[in-house]
């Protein structure tokens, strides 16, 4: 682990070595003692992690070091320790950036000790944030949108585009075809990035309470506002504002939004003070918003002002061979988070997944694969282990591949299994002979096994 | 006559460092009496600031000394120097001051 290094500038020896003796019983610090203020600011360039000025230095006053410090280093905490027990002073160099102001007295050296621990422990969950937000940037990084198809492709450049600018950003596409996570790769990847990506799901909220989520409300607002409370547009400030299911807004609200897009400012519920917004916005919907509009569901001017740059996303039984790469990948993260062992996707299950009709997309892909991989054993995932739960199942059906003798053979499996292998009342059922079933069993072409 | 001072706190900072008492027994016998003298001719020239000033940075050793008798006196210096002014027993208090520190110096350094 590194040290700490603290800079402590004492021009009194005695009192210097007292307080760098004292700190120094903290194996973590590493402590230097300065008798001037020139001798300190020389040896920044070791960039310590905080400084402790005595304020009155025979160079220089501490507020003189402190303001030169500041502007070259303005990262660097900087702690005032004073014999004045002066308010005005005290005031005065914390607004010019001192951490903290410690007035000496018998305690000071265990202040300072404090002090110089909040400052470590900050420091700490500072590089704890940043290293999780670097995690998050990769998360959300173009490369972790995986696909290869020409569909996908064209959304990879639009993302790139988007990215690039502050232009609002409307997302089209299925349920689970990822448009919150095409909105992350936007925000994560544009300048915005080290600001909040806030989310809000405007299907998933009740509508009474859409308004106040968004534009917050004051205290007493309404029955219930028990305290003030900021909305997702000043939560998102200075970042990204993802509306999701846009188009289930009710059309009232649509006014009070398309308001608030026009003069970049919000008004809290209970409030008449407008608070200035400096969020981009980007949108989702599983709606076709021209339809809407036609249908008087959704604003036109609401609609022009929020169309941006259009990202249609793919449905996944267009993306061809995406489907595979997608399945390859989540199964390689789903062994991985588990720490199970790599497991492979025989070509028959690969076939399966690619007759598939995915009208969860890639969300229930992402499913599939994750019970296949619990199921697998031996480190394949064969076509036994790739089970759909949609309940479209006709549509699957006929998206499957097949002769109209294999269909045949499917729908008398499908019966057989249904009326517990009783082939007289399969027979009897389907209208055909018993023989005709005897015969597929004997032809291997469907099987009786319970 | 016993110790005028009490390295009870510096042996217990030290965490049983011997050098770090002897280190600053030795920083103050080679500033503190300088100090001193500084300070009693402030004094003598009726430049209470600069006393007061002298008076701050000598308190922490006295403190740290346990050195009886003047840990009080020498606070009544820095606040009077402080001050600007002069006070009727401001005499006696500096020269109590360094009396009992002259004394001190001579223990600590044939300790």
């Amino acid at each position: 682990m590194n040290l700490f290094k603290v800079f402590l500038a004492e021009d009194d020896e005695f009192y210097g070595k007292l307080l760098r003796h004292h700190l120094s019983l903290n194996p973590d610090f590493d402590v230097e003692l300065f008798t001037s203020g020139g001798d300190l600011f020389n040896n920044l360039y070791k960039r310590p992690d905080v400084i402790s000025l005595d304020y009155t230095l025979p160079d220089m006053s501490g507020a003189e070091l402190l303001r030169k410090i500041k502007k070259q280093y303005p990262e660097i905490p900087v702690i005032i320790v004073s014999g004045q027990e002066d308010i005005t002073t005290a005031v005065n160099l914390l607004k010019e950036g001192a951490y903290d102001y410690i007035v000496k007295d018998k305690d000071t050296k265990d202040r300072l000790w404090n002090s110089i621990r909040h400052i470590r422990e900050n420091a700490k969950l500072k590089t704890e944030i940043d290293r999780l937000r670097e995690e998050v940037n990769l998360k959300y990084d173009f490369s972790n949108i995986k696909g290869s198809s020409p569909a996908i492709r064209s959304v990879f450049k639009l993302i790139e585009k988007a990215a690039q600018s502050n232009i609002t950003v409307s997302i089209y596409g299925e349920t689970g075809t990822g448009k919150e996570l095409v909105a992350k790769a936007i925000h994560y990847n544009s300048g915005r990035k080290k600001k909040p990506f806030v989310a809000f799901n405007i299907a998933a909220i009740p509508s009474e309470l859409i308004e106040s989520e968004l534009f917050g409300h004051e205290k007493g607002a309404f029955t219930g506002a028990i305290s003030r409370r900021i909305g997702k547009f000043e939560e998102a400030d200075g970042g990204t504002l993802f509306l999701d299911e846009i188009g289930e807004m009710e059309l009232h609200l649509q006014a009070k939004l398309l308001r608030v897009l026009q003069e970049k400012e919000v008004v809290r519920i209970g409030s008449n003070t407008p608070i200035k917004i400096d969020c981009r916005i980007i949108c989702a919907t599983h709606r076709d918003l021209t339809e809407e509009v036609k249908a008087g569901k959704f604003r036109e001017d609401l609609y022009y002002r929020l169309l941006g740059l259009p990202i249609h996303l793919p449905p996944l039984r267009d993306r061809g061979n995406d489907i595979i790469i997608l399945a390859k990948h989540f199964a390689d993260e789903f062994a991985k988070e588990n720490k199970m062992d790599k497991v492979t996707i025989t070509p028959e299950a690969q076939e399966k997944l690619m007759r598939y009709h995915w009208p969860g997309n890639v969300r229930e892909l992402k499913a599939v694969i994750e019970l296949a991989v619990v199921m697998s054993e031996g480190g394949k995932i064969t076509e036994s282990e790739i089970n759909f739960s949609s309940s479209n199942t006709i549509q699957n059906f006929f998206n499957e591949k097949g002769t109209l003798r294999d269909f045949t053979n499917k729908i008398i499996q499908y019966y057989l299994e249904k009326h517990n292998f009783n082939v007289l009342e399969v027979a009897k059922k389907l209208d055909i002979g018993k023989s005709t079933i005897y015969r597929l069993i004997k032809n291997k072409e469907i099987t009786i096994n319970k | 006559m016993g110790n005028m001072y009490n390295l009870r706190q510096l042996e217990e900072l030290s965490g049983g460092m011997s050098e770090f008492v002897d280190s600053m027994i030795e920083t103050f016998l080679e500033h503190t009496p300088s100090q001193l003298n500084d300070m009693v001719k402030a004094f003598k020239e009726g430049r209470w600031m600069d006393m007061g000033n002298l008076a701050h940075k000598i308190k922490p050793s006295i403190d740290l000394f346990e050195i009886p008798g003047i840990q009080q006196t020498i606070r009544e210096i820095e606040k009077i120097g402080k001050s600007g002014t002069s006070a009727p027993d401001l005499e006696q208090k500096v020269m109590e001051v360094e009396k009992i520190l002259n004394q001190v110096f001579n223990q600590l350094k044939n300790r």
